[in-house]
């Protein structure tokens, strides 16, 4: 047998050329049945048949959006992500109408990757041979622990017995790329029911598997809970060593950690696939701060430096269409945009090229005194002329960044 | 007209302020509207802290029997860093006020002030103030008051600032009972001829951004008129009179001259209060007196820190804000110094702890810098085997050990007024600062006076704290700097992830050392983050390790979401965390927060 083996690797490929226009489209749908307790993602408790008209309206407001930003050819972007909130609570109906405008707007031939985000319960045969037929060829699901009690932890409402029948859904219909979001160092985890959650993926074999260390957030019921002491978190040095045990297991099982928590399956030289491999092309432009427009209530932008955010306000959101309430205007000084940059690129494991470094940072800038500092003490390294957080320095990637910023 | 010259002398919240804001009010100088303002309080900082540090002085107009008097009252602030300010009133009055609260009674402060005025011969009235309050027991403080300070408890006068009860029969007091104003104070040495010489003494000076600096002064003898031509007879420098005045209570200017006896301020050209020398005696140029008036001593500075830019704040910044602030108020001292650690910055001497508190304060709020600032500590005398004899005011200075013969620190005389009960634990709080038992002295059934010698460095920092919270409140101290004496005393430094951080060695006694250590790394393991590397701390003698600690690099820190598309908020998450880190000093690729270096004065009671 063929041992899987990494043909792809980002080092020396310029995945996103075209630096002025929109590379990326994101699309936020702001609905979920209930609120897992840990979320602060914007969106609205919703149940598709008492909400009926309230989905029809944020589609309308949605598709005037869209509309907003075609061209007089079609946005030749590379991904489009419809997140949320819980796309797939959307009904199969309005689907139709976004899918029918994306079509009027986008070239889906220059299409890489079309990803919507799906929650296990809500995947149907339906739906997902209606995206397939529109181009959506990647679906991520949020599964984050197939342990029955830690989804309770969470507040987090699904079956875990559902996301491998999900995943099947989704194949059949014909969806090539598969995403398992997944949460580690959930209150009361321990190192064997990480070890049985890990199991349970490496079983499912997704394409692309990202695991996320749980953030207590402010102004969730899960920090409030914790503030009151009826949740006790995972101990800082408990979760490191979950974090390196997902990190080892995850390689070991032949996934390749591309970004400080996503892996993507090594692909073998027979298989049929772009540069990128499993890897998720809409992630990559945000890391490699390409262009791309967000659509929907809170919804984030960056064109050519300059950011914004839609208002996460549904109610908003509908009555300014087709143009939304923004916020969080920005457009930084060139100083903090390399900043900004590195902050990003860091996250990727392979790093930040040392030309980039020497194009980009001046002589006379301190971070070269600080990255000096940081490479003393083996939190960055320099690997095949990248610059890179080293395996100890990942743990604490945040205040490594943030003395580069 | 009569003129009576007189202060007033209090424990610091015995009302001294609302009584003079009566005493003014009854004389109608003030009007109702003002009255509600504490008149002679002017800087916010100070009223804020409930306090007045400079003094001032207000002329107001009084009949009695018959006769105009024109009242002088000489303000002074209460507290016991403000000694020398006190002390420099008194040298311009013939009479004092005492007040002592009638529920509270005789406090610490009380006792020193009085006998500061006792010593400069001052006509006293003591006043039993607040007797509207229900826990008042004028009669009983009447005695405490006879018992303690010889001043007979049938003479003093019964008040309440609040209702008005008694500020007529004092304002009537201070007409029959102090003396009029004299040619000369008590030990002045000059010649009898000097008595119709101009001899002015100036007992404080402020700082006006219209005028320059405006001098107050207490005219002995002569005359002195706008356009004379005087002379500092200690600085021997030369002025020419622009403006002479009173505060009645506005400042008021006057075109006659001002004559022997009167209180009054005076605007000169001066550029800055260096040129001015508190206790120093004006003169004619033209008919200069022979003798100055005593001298009065300006203060040395007991209490040392370091104050070094932090943020975004430059040295140039920094030494704009002291500098600035030195033209307002020559009170402290300041030289450039340089730390290893810190960088450039600036040594300040104070007169106390509060001192130093105002003062960085102001430089903070007024000139609008941001500072750290390191561990206050005293003044040491070191001998060398050689047989030189200097002082540091920084522990860093100290020479090697191997060159010293001895050390020797300040020491005080403390005088602590507290409930019996509290006796016990008192005592024992001196012993653990090394304080050396004087005396005990009966002062009521249920209060005692307690006399101890005590290294002014043990008790620069919480002492005074300790004090309070042991007594429940009632306990109060003054003091007196009593010389310097020899001990058993030992440079510690401290290293900090191997590195010696100079501004944070001190000065300890040997047998203390390991403990203080201890106590010392503790805290600054507490107020040192972690770090992305393990960080060890020491604490050494010499080259001798006395303590150690450490702390641990940080275990995890990276958000494993990106928001979305969200960057601009995980940008400004991590923007927090660096910015904390700006406002600390990075010594060697340490990052210190301002407190760690107050961490030396923690002594682990
Ligand atoms: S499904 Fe996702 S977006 Fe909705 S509440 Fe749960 S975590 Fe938040």
């Amino acid at each position: 047998m063929q041992q899987p083996q990494q043909v792809v690797s980002g080092h020396g490929v310029n995945l996103f050329q075209d630096t002025q226009n929109a590379l990326g489209l994101y699309l936020h749908i702001p609905f979920c049945f209930h609120k897992c307790h840990y979320c602060d993602f914007y969106s609205i408790v919703d149940s598709a048949t008492r909400h009926e008209d309230r989905q029809q309206h944020f589609t309308d407001a949605l598709i005037s959006e869209l509309l907003t930003a075609n061209d007089k050819s079609p946005l030749k972007v590379r991904t489009i992500f419809v997140g949320g909130g819980t796309p797939t609570l959307l009904q199969p109906k309005f689907w139709h109408q976004i899918f029918q405008t994306l079509h009027k707007i986008v070239d889906f031939s220059s299409l890489d990757e079309f990803t919507v985000e799906a929650n296990p319960e809500t995947v149907t045969d339906e739906l997902m041979r209606l995206f397939a037929q529109n181009g959506v060829n990647r679906i991520s699901i949020g599964a984050q622990s197939f342990d029955q009690s830690l989804l309770k932890v969470l507040e987090r409402w699904h079956d875990p017995q559902n996301v491998s029948k999900a995943m099947n859904i989704a194949r059949n219909a014909g969806i090539r790329y598969i995403n398992l979001d997944m949460i580690f160092a959930i209150p009361s985890q321990t190192m064997d029911r990480l070890n049985a959650d890990l199991d349970a993926v490496l079983d499912l074999q997704p394409d692309h598997i990202s695991d996320y260390s749980l953030i207590f957030e402010p102004n969730t019921p899960l920090t409030q809970k914790r503030n009151m002491g009826l949740i006790q978190p995972i101990k800082e040095d408990i979760e490191r060593d979950m974090f390196e045990h997902v990190i080892t297991r995850l390689s070991q099982a032949g996934y390749d950690h591309y970004e400080i928590s996503n892996w993507a399956k090594k692909t073998q030289a027979n298989q049929d696939l772009p540069v990128w491999g499993n890897r998720c092309l809409h992630n990559l432009l945000y890391w490699h701060n390409a262009n791309w427009l967000g659509f929907g209530p809170s919804a984030a932008s960056h064109m050519n430096g300059h950011r914004w955010k839609n208002l996460p306000h549904l109610g908003k959101y509908i009555e300014g269409s087709p143009i939304p309430p923004t916020i969080d205007h920005e457009y930084l000084k060139q100083h903090d945009r390399i900043g900004e940059q590195l902050m990003m690129l860091l996250r990727l494991r392979e790093g930040v090229s040392t030309a980039w470094i020497k194009k980009h940072i001046p002589d006379s800038d301190v971070r070269h005194q600080t990255i000096k500092e940081l490479r003393d003490i083996n939190m960055l390294e320099i690997r095949d002329n990248y610059l890179r957080l080293t395996d100890q320095g990942l743990f604490v990637g945040d205040a490594v960044i943030a003395r580069l910023l | 007209m009569k003129i009576r010259n007189f202060c007033i002398i209090a424990h610091i919240d015995h009302g001294k302020s609302t009584l003079a804001d009566r005493l003014l009010a009854s004389t109608g100088a003030v009007t109702k509207r003002e009255e509600r303002e504490q008149t002679l309080d002017s800087m916010d900082l100070e009223r804020e802290r409930g306090i007045t540090i400079k003094a001032s002085s207000v002329s107001v107009m009084h009949h009695y029997e018959g006769e105009d008097y024109m009242l002088n009252f000489i303000d002074t602030p209460g507290h016991v860093d403000f000694h020398y300010e006190v002390s420099r009133a008194l040298q311009a009055c013939e009479g004092a006020i005492l007040v002592v609260d009638s529920a509270q009674g005789v406090e610490a402060q009380t006792v020193a002030n009085a006998y500061l005025a006792i010593e400069s011969d001052l006509e006293m009235i003591p006043v039993i103030n607040k007797i509207d309050l229900p826990g008042a027991r004028p009669e009983e403080i009447a005695l405490e008051t006879e018992q303690v300070l010889g001043l007979p408890a049938d003479e003093c006068i019964f008040t309440s600032a609040k209702t008005g009860a008694g500020i007529t029969e004092l304002l009537d007091a201070i007409c029959a009972r102090l003396p009029d104003p004299s040619p000369r104070k008590s030990g002045d040495e000059a010649p009898k001829s000097d008595d119709e010489k101009t001899r002015a003494l100036i007992f404080d000076a402020k700082y006006d951004d219209y005028r320059g600096v405006v001098v107050y002064f207490r005219l002995f003898g002569g005359k002195l008129k706008v356009g004379d031509k005087i002379r500092m007879m200690g600085t021997k420098r030369g002025f020419a009179v622009g403006e002479l005045g009173k505060f009645k209570p506005k400042m008021t200017r006057q075109k006659e001259p001002m004559l022997a006896g009167e209180v009054g301020y005076m605007v000169a050209s001066i550029k800055t209060l260096a040129d001015v020398n508190i206790g120093d005696t004006i003169t004619l140029d033209n008919d200069p007196a022979e003798c100055a008036l005593p001298g009065y001593q300006e203060p040395h500075p007991m209490v040392f820190c370091d104050f070094y830019p932090s943020g975004e704040t430059q040295f140039d910044d920094l030494r704009e804000a002291v500098t600035k602030l030195h033209i307002n108020d020559a009170s402290f001292t300041y030289q450039p110094t340089n730390s290893e650690a810190l960088g450039s910055g600036f040594r300040c001497g104070f007169l106390g702890m509060l001192h130093m508190d105002i003062i960085q304060e102001r430089l903070e709020r007024e000139g609008n810098v941001s500072l750290v600032q390191t561990a206050p500590t005293v003044t040491y005398e070191i001998e060398q085997r050689d047989g030189t004899v200097f002082e540091i005011t920084n522990p860093a200075d100290l020479p090697d050990p191997s060159l010293i013969k001895e050390i020797r620190e300040p020491m005080i005389t403390a005088e602590i007024i507290t409930p019996n009960k509290s006796i016990g634990d008192l005592m024992k709080l001196c012993d653990q600062r090394r304080g050396e038992y004087k005396k005990q002295q009966y002062l009521s059934e249920t209060r005692q006076i307690l006399d101890y010698e005590l290294p002014l460095a043990e008790t620069i920092y919480d002492f005074y704290d300790k004090l309070k919270s042991i007594t429940s409140g009632y306990g109060t101290m003054d003091y007196q700097l009593n010389g310097f004496r020899r001990d058993n005393l030992v440079k510690m430094d401290i290293l900090v992830n191997g590195t010696r951080v100079d501004a944070l060695s001190v000065i300890v006694h040997r047998d203390k050392a390991e403990y203080r250590g201890r106590v010392l790394l503790k805290r600054l393991k507490q107020e040192i983050d972690r770090h992305l590397f393990e960080i060890p701390l020491q604490a050494a003698i010499g080259g001798k390790i006395i303590a150690r600690e450490t702390i641990k690099s940080v275990g995890k820190n990276v958000t494993a979401k990106c928001y979305g598309g969200d960057v601009t908020r995980k940008r400004k998450l991590l923007e927090k965390q660096k910015k904390g880190k700006e406002r600390m000093k990075r010594v060697g690729t340490v990052d210190i927060p301002q407190e760690a270096f107050m961490a030396v004065l923690d002594t682990g009671e």
